[in-house]
Parts: C-alpha cells; sequence; structure tokens
C-alpha cells in the first residue's frame, strides 16, 4: 500500500508521536511509554510514520531510536495552502469584478454630488444678494 | 451548527447582498470572474435549482481544455447557495483534479452572504462528501493542523532544529 504524509497527520496518536520526536530522538519504548495504547498499537503507528517518511528507525546498540524526517511535512502545508489559495484567488477575482462593476455608479453618484454642491453654493450667493 | 474540522474561509465585500447573489448566480457575471486568470471560461449549463448543474470549461492559452461543475443542492435568494463541487470533462462527467490526485473528487461548497451597512460578508464552508474514509481524514486533519496552528508549531521546530544542526 502507498504510503503519504497525509496519512501519517491523520491520527491524533502520530500526530502526538511526530511532536514528541521532533524535540528528541526517543527510543521506542521511551516513545511507547508517553501513551496508554499498547506497546504494539504505539510500534504500528511509528512503521506507518516510517513508510510515511517522517519518522526513521536508527539502531544505536540494542536500543532502537526514532527520529523526525520534518522536511517531508511540508507536503501537507502545501496541499492544505494549495485549496486555500484557490480560494483566495477566486475571492481576489470576484472583489476586482464586483469593483469594476460598482465603478460607474459611483461616478455617477459623485457626479450628482458635485451638482448638488453648485446649485448650493448658487442659493448661498442668491441669498447674499438679498 | 458549524463544524470545527471545516474548511472556512470569509470576506467582506463591497457590495449588496442582491449584487453578491447575482454575481454568483447569473453566467453573465460568473464568466466575468469565477474561471482562473489566464484562461478563457465558457459556460455550457447553468441550471440555478436545487439538482440543477452548473458546468464549465476553462481553456489555457495554449489550447487545453478542462471543466468544472457544481451541483446545486439548496437556493435561497439572495442569502445562500449550497452546491457540490467537482472538477469534470466535456460530459459532465466527475474527475479528479488535473494537477492533484489526493485532491477530493467532490467538495461541499456552502457561501453564505449577510449584509451590513451596505458592505456584504461572505462565508464559505467547504468539506469533502462521498469521499473515503481515507480521503475524508486527510482533507479534516490536514485543516484542524493548520487551525490549530500546529503546521506552524513544526515549521518552528524545523527552523529551530536547523539552527541546532
Amino acid at each position: 500500500m502507498r504510503r503519504d504524509v497525509f496519512q501519517a497527520i491523520a491520527d491524533p496518536t502520530r500526530r502526538a508521536i511526530i511532536n514528541l520526536v521532533a524535540h528528541k530522538t526517543l527510543n521506542l519504548n521511551s516513545v511507547a511509554d508517553h501513551f496508554q495504547q499498547s506497546r504494539p498499537a504505539i510500534s504500528k503507528h511509528i512503521k506507518i510514520l516510517t513508510e510515511c517518511g517522517l519518522v526513521t528507525i536508527k539502531q544505536q546498540g540494542r536500543e532502537r531510536y526514532c527520529e523526525a524526517k520534518l522536511e517531508k511535512l511540508n507536503e501537507v502545508e502545501h496541499w492544505v495552502e494549495q485549496y486555500k489559495q484557490f480560494w483566495e484567488t477566486k475571492l481576489d477575482a470576484l472583489e476586482s469584478y464586483l469593483n469594476e462593476l460598482q465603478a460607474p455608479q459611483l461616478r455617477k453618484i459623485s457626479k450628482s454630488k458635485k451638482s448638488i454642491r453648485i446649485v448650493s453654493s448658487k442659493i448661498k450667493k442668491h441669498g447674499k444678494q438679498k | 451548527m458549524a463544524n470545527k474540522n471545516e474548511f472556512i474561509i470569509t470576506r467582506e465585500f463591497n457590495a449588496s447582498q442582491k449584487l453578491m447573489f447575482e454575481v454568483w448566480t447569473n453566467p453573465v457575471h460568473l464568466e466575468k470572474w469565477w474561471g482562473p486568470i489566464g484562461m478563457k471560461m465558457g459556460i455550457t449549463k447553468l441550471e440555478l435549482k436545487p439538482e440543477g448543474t452548473f458546468h464549465y470549461s476553462m481553456k489555457t492559452p495554449d489550447g487545453h481544455e478542462m471543466w468544472g461543475k457544481f451541483v446545486y443542492r439548496e437556493i435561497i435568494a439572495p442569502e445562500k447557495i449550497v452546491f457540490v463541487s467537482s472538477f469534470s470533462d466535456a460530459k459532465e462527467g466527475i474527475t479528479r483534479h488535473p494537477m492533484s490526485d489526493k485532491w477530493p473528487l467532490e467538495v461541499l461548497s456552502t457561501i453564505v452572504f449577510t449584509e451590513k451597512n451596505g458592505k456584504t460578508t461572505l462565508t464559505m464552508t467547504g468539506t469533502p462528501i462521498n469521499a473515503s474514509d481515507e480521503e475524508v481524514k486527510m482533507f479534516v486533519e490536514g485543516f484542524a493542523a493548520m487551525n490549530q496552528g500546529w503546521a506552524g508549531t513544526i515549521a518552528q521546530l524545523e527552523n529551530y532544529l536547523a539552527t541546532l544542526s
């Protein structure tokens, strides 16, 4: 089965594991100690994380250590960003179209305001003359 | 009630609610802004009613053509439009995103317009439907992660780790 980084972060336990080993490389038992789930369950999550390329396992003496490979997470941000970008672009286009649509109306309004001002100044003048 | 895991985007526009609804539903207007920048958009069909279809084409300058479609679920003029959007082919079939095989096939979008003091706020909520559990999870968790600032936290960590090595 093909695995990618999205599957890695789809599970809260796996996200917690990433956060944990991102701070500090830990051996498998120490990782498992942080969770209430059984060791085999945690091992399975770690296995998925290694298959997704987010975690690597290094053998040091008798211990096996989990190390985070965070570069892979850029894939997620990129994908989430894509959807946001899609909508931002649409709304930008909508905004400029609405401005374009309403521009002639605004000109009309300012014109009529102008003519009102002219009229009122005429009235003032007229009043002074009186 | 709003689901925390849905994708939500809002923006205030300098337009009345009536005009906003109009530019979202009238093909004459849609053609002017919905298509991607630099592509020629054509509208093949627009049936503004529940179960009705909006089917459109987008043509790149080099002549490559793609299609998209909405199937309307709910239309309450002038305040709400609910539709299922997807990429499409010339025959209104549902297809994958032309550039990504991870993009959910169908996204349920709810657009709400609320007017206040002559300005209208658009709220768009998106969530995948008819997707496999895994696809939904990827979408939802991706946004949940973003909303919680988790992605940002990881980015900070990344920078920090970079200074250590």
